[in-house]
């Protein structure tokens, strides 16, 4: 065949081809759901613990306890139900008879045993929860179907904390370990769970997409769906236009749970989709470095937090899609005082306590910075909202662009971290210890979530005793009284608590919204024809 | 031409070199420490130290270079400090597709931009060579993600004629692996079904990246034809009878597009850059997507590869480009 011909020939293949009406354009089959949500950057469980990461791991694996609705109930799962001994630290669980992993192999306490083992030596992700209470060698299996847990101390948010770790297949693990590394090079693109949904690992491409099977097999059965849906397809969309134009479309069936409120409108609009609107427990928080002057200034950090336009910020810039949080606590959650009175918009309060502030010696003319990640618009956005504040009071607040990483390294010292910076506090755990247990008691200090560097006596006190007690009605006021102490210390600026807001196709069923995942649980699930 | 190869090919090592050195510096010396975040949430600073004691962040930066060089020059980029695979795996499975698209794109620039240039040229002044002017400072001004998501707009949302996003169907298998080109591999298998696929997949972003090297090619060929045509050789060859077309489809403008075929291989390395952006928008799963992403996390391993990959890449497109140069005048080969 001459080359000509063979040009002629693909050519008029091609057009033949595309001439034939329509090339099949991308549209979900019946029975596959397209999910357009960030995937983790791994996908070894114990080695992240993000959002993404809980989106993953609660379809694949499964873990003691699950949380289910909104707001959450921690609900028994892989165990039948605990106990906790009268010095509150010895935790048994029971598991149910007769769970499976993926490749048919028995799930018994042993590998609960060994998947917190595993978790604790790693030492990444969800580990951090349970290192400073539990020993790798304190968790043991007297029988195939109970664990045993010896805690160091007592430990309240213990069992609530249990969701952060998933139960792995230590037969696939174990032959895979590489110079001691308990399989984290191999789990980290290979799946080892027994969950509702089984990892399609050739499909996998990290960051980008993977596809799910459901597992017939699953322990819990399928009585309570139907319909399910049987394939999956987890598909990462970076830009926020394409994603909500996919959805529109009809090529995907969700979007991310972060859609920005001006497409809001524009995705309910149209005939494919809609959004759901979710109260999550998200609190958007100002961090300020209490160590740093002029910071270390009541009145001054009093100023700033009266320096902030909060109305402005979820009116104007949000839409309405958020509830004002007073406190670190989300005010959706058992903790969080119902009486706290939050801060208002009130230049002249500020400038009173400013000028207080500067009487007291503080550095209150000096530049500050407050740090935003670049990527995520809303946390510029906030930052703009308190630099217009704060310039009609005579402060100089200068915007600094920054990456996750780099700040979450930098606030392992007082000196390193920033004045101020802009984050969420997600829920990775329900228990006010995953927000003002980890932000406030000063042993956080140098990590991320305790960035403010704050430091009372009182509140840690109250904090540990919380720790302490099983009784939520004994730990409540403690919390409740914490609350009100960090916030007479103005220690950070508490902006809101997010309303999730996820794009979803009209033909999507049985979506239920909980913080732990982000309603990203598609056991539940169906696709109407 | 041998030795011209070979000159061009030791040139690329040095270069080589000096971008590792560059990026590896950009990216340590910098503040920036994924040990954190590899730590992982709530982590203590015992625990973050322990972590960059593991991955060897203690380390002098001196040191840690050395080592990495030494992992380079045995072909080992390293493993992705995130998703803890190697990351020549990562990019070599992302790799095809970027290179499909910016191939096209290039292809399409060419294709479209000489013949253009040459028009506008040969119409010296008329109407067309006015409006080509319009459309080709246009095309190097607009944004090519502002472009994309137009172009999204129009084609795939209102009128519905070509896909809104990735690179082949969801839910349907792609072609038989042999190169990772779509096109390629659909036609090396005579699955003309799966060829309609990707083709209708890849013309708004191939078509979106293309515009800039387009406008700058067809600008490029209208300066080097319009300055052909006052050459003797041409005015001899129009006194000798020889038809119009002739003159200026052959031999006028194989003495003009030496200046473009240069300026197509420096355009590449554009088109690559300008493919993060286009990458994202059309959710097209290159190694752009990647690179944002490792950046956005720190992942400083998968950063260098992707650097050094791409400038390897780009190195061959030049010397390939310096060959064609070559070929179409002589005298570049000869000067060595």
């Amino acid at each position: 065949m001459k080359r000509r011909d063979f040009l002629i020939g693909t050519g008029a293949a091609a057009t033949l081809a595309l001439a034939r009406g329509r090339i099949a354009l991308a549209t979900p089959a019946a029975d596959e759901l397209i999910w357009g949500d960030d995937l983790p950057g791994s996908l070894d469980p114990h080695a992240l613990s993000d959002v993404p990461m809980q989106g993953y791991m609660i379809n694949v694996y499964d873990t003691l306890y699950v949380n289910k609705e909104n707001p959450p109930k921690l609900e028994p799962w892989l165990a039948t139900g605990h106990t906790v001994s009268e010095d509150a630290t010895t935790v048994t669980f029971k598991l149910h008879d007769g769970v499976k992993f993926h490749d048919g192999s028995p799930l018994t306490s042993e590998d609960v045993v060994w998947s917190f083992r595993r978790m604790l030596n790693v030492k990444k992700g969800p580990a951090a929860a349970f290192l400073p209470v539990l020993d790798p060698d304190s968790v043991s299996a007297p029988d195939a179907t109970s664990v045993v847990f010896k805690l160091k101390k007592p430990y309240a948010p213990f069992v609530a904390a249990t969701p952060l770790v998933a139960i792995v297949n230590r037969r696939l693990i174990e032959p895979n370990i590489k110079d001691n590394d308990w399989g984290q090079a191999w789990l980290a693109s290979n799946a080892a769970g027994s969950g509702s949904y089984i990892a399609d690992i050739s499909t996998y491409q990290p960051v980008q997409q993977i596809d799910l099977k459901r597992n017939h097999d699953h322990f819990k059965g399928w009585s309570d769906n139907k319909s399910p849906v049987e394939i999956v397809r987890k598909r990462t969309i970076a830009e926020t236009t394409t994603r909500v134009n996919a959805l529109i479309k009809g090529d995907i069936d969700a979007t991310d749970s972060y859609l920005p409120v001006d497409q809001v409108e524009r995705v309910m609009g149209s005939k494919t989709a809609t959004v759901s609107k979710d109260q999550s427990m998200r609190v958007m928080v100002l961090r300020m470095n209490n160590r740093k002057p002029p910071f270390d200034n009541l009145n001054f950090r009093l100023a700033m937090s009266h320096a902030f336009n909060y109305k402005g910020f979820i009116d104007g810039v949000l839409k309405g899609f958020a509830v004002r949080n007073a406190g670190p606590i989300p005010v959706n959650l058992w903790g969080a005082p119902k009486d706290l009175a939050a801060y208002d918009f009130n230049l002249d309060s500020a400038k009173e306590l400013l000028a207080k502030a500067k009487a007291e010696g503080a550095p209150v003319d000096r530049e500050i910075e407050i740090h935003i990640q670049q990527h995520l618009a809303q946390t510029t956005q906030a930052a703009q909202i308190l630099q217009q504040g704060c310039r009609k009071i005579g402060i100089n607040l200068k915007i600094v662009p920054n990456l996750w990483p780099q700040l979450i390294a930098s606030t392992a010292k007082s000196e390193s971290t920033p004045d101020m910076w802009v984050h969420w506090v997600s829920s990775y755990f329900i228990d006010p210890e995953n927000w003002i247990g980890q932000m406030y008691d000063s042993q956080f200090a140098g990590t991320w979530k305790a960035s403010c560097w704050y430091k009372n006596d009182k509140v840690d006190s109250l904090l540990r005793e919380a720790r302490g007690h099983e009784d939520q009605s004994k730990r409540r006021p403690l919390y409740e009284e914490a609350s009100r102490l960090v916030v007479a210390d103005a220690a950070d600026i508490w902006i809101y608590n997010a309303i999730e807001l996820r794009g979803l196709s009209n033909r999507l069923r049985g979506f239920h919204f909980t913080p732990i995942g982000s309603g990203a649980d598609f056991r539940s699930m169906s696709l109407a024809s | 031409m041998t030795r011209f190869v070979l000159h061009r090919l030791l040139l690329t090592i040095p270069a080589l070199f000096g971008l590792l050195v560059l990026t590896f510096i950009m990216m340590r010396v910098l503040p920036n420490d994924p040990s954190a975040a590899l730590a992982g949430e709530n982590a203590t600073p015992a625990q973050i130290a322990a972590v960059r004691k593991a991955y060897g962040f203690d380390e002098p930066l001196w040191k840690q270079f050395v080592i990495y060089v030494e992992q380079v020059a045995r072909g080992d980029l390293g493993n992705s400090i995130i998703s803890n695979r190697p990351v020549l795996r990562d990019i070599a499975d992302r790799l095809p597709a970027t290179i499909e698209l910016t191939f096209v794109s290039l292809a399409f620039a060419a294709c479209v931009g000489i013949p253009l240039g040459t028009l506008a040229a040969v119409w010296y002044q008329s109407l067309f060579d006015h409006a080509m002017r319009i459309v080709t400072v246009a095309g190097l001004a607009i944004a090519s993600f502002w472009f994309a998501i137009i172009a999204q707009m129009i084609f795939a949302m209102e009128l519905d004629w070509l896909p809104l996003r990735g690179r082949f169907p969801e839910g349907l298998a792609p072609p038989l692996h042999i190169t990772g080109l779509y096109l390629v591999d659909s036609l090396l298998t005579l699955r003309f079904d799966q060829l309609g696929k990707a083709v209708v997949h890849i013309i708004l972003p191939a078509f979106t990246l293309s515009l800039a090297g387009l406008a700058s090619i067809a600008r490029f060929t209208r300066a080097g034809v319009l300055e052909t045509m006052q050459k003797e050789f041409v005015h001899y060859a129009e006194a000798a009878g020889y038809a119009r077309r002739r003159i200026v489809w052959v031999y006028v403008l194989r003495n003009s597009v030496v200046g473009a075929t240069t300026q197509i291989g420096l355009l590449f390395g554009g088109l690559i850059s300008s493919a993060v952006a286009v990458e994202s928008i059309f959710d097209w799963p290159g190694v752009g997507s990647y690179a944002v992403n490792a950046i956005l996390t720190s992942d400083y391993k998968a950063v260098l590869a992707v650097t050094l990959v791409v400038g390897l890449i780009y190195a061959i497109v030049n010397i390939l480009v310096d060959v064609v140069h070559a070929w179409l005048d002589p005298r570049v080969a000869e000067s060595l």
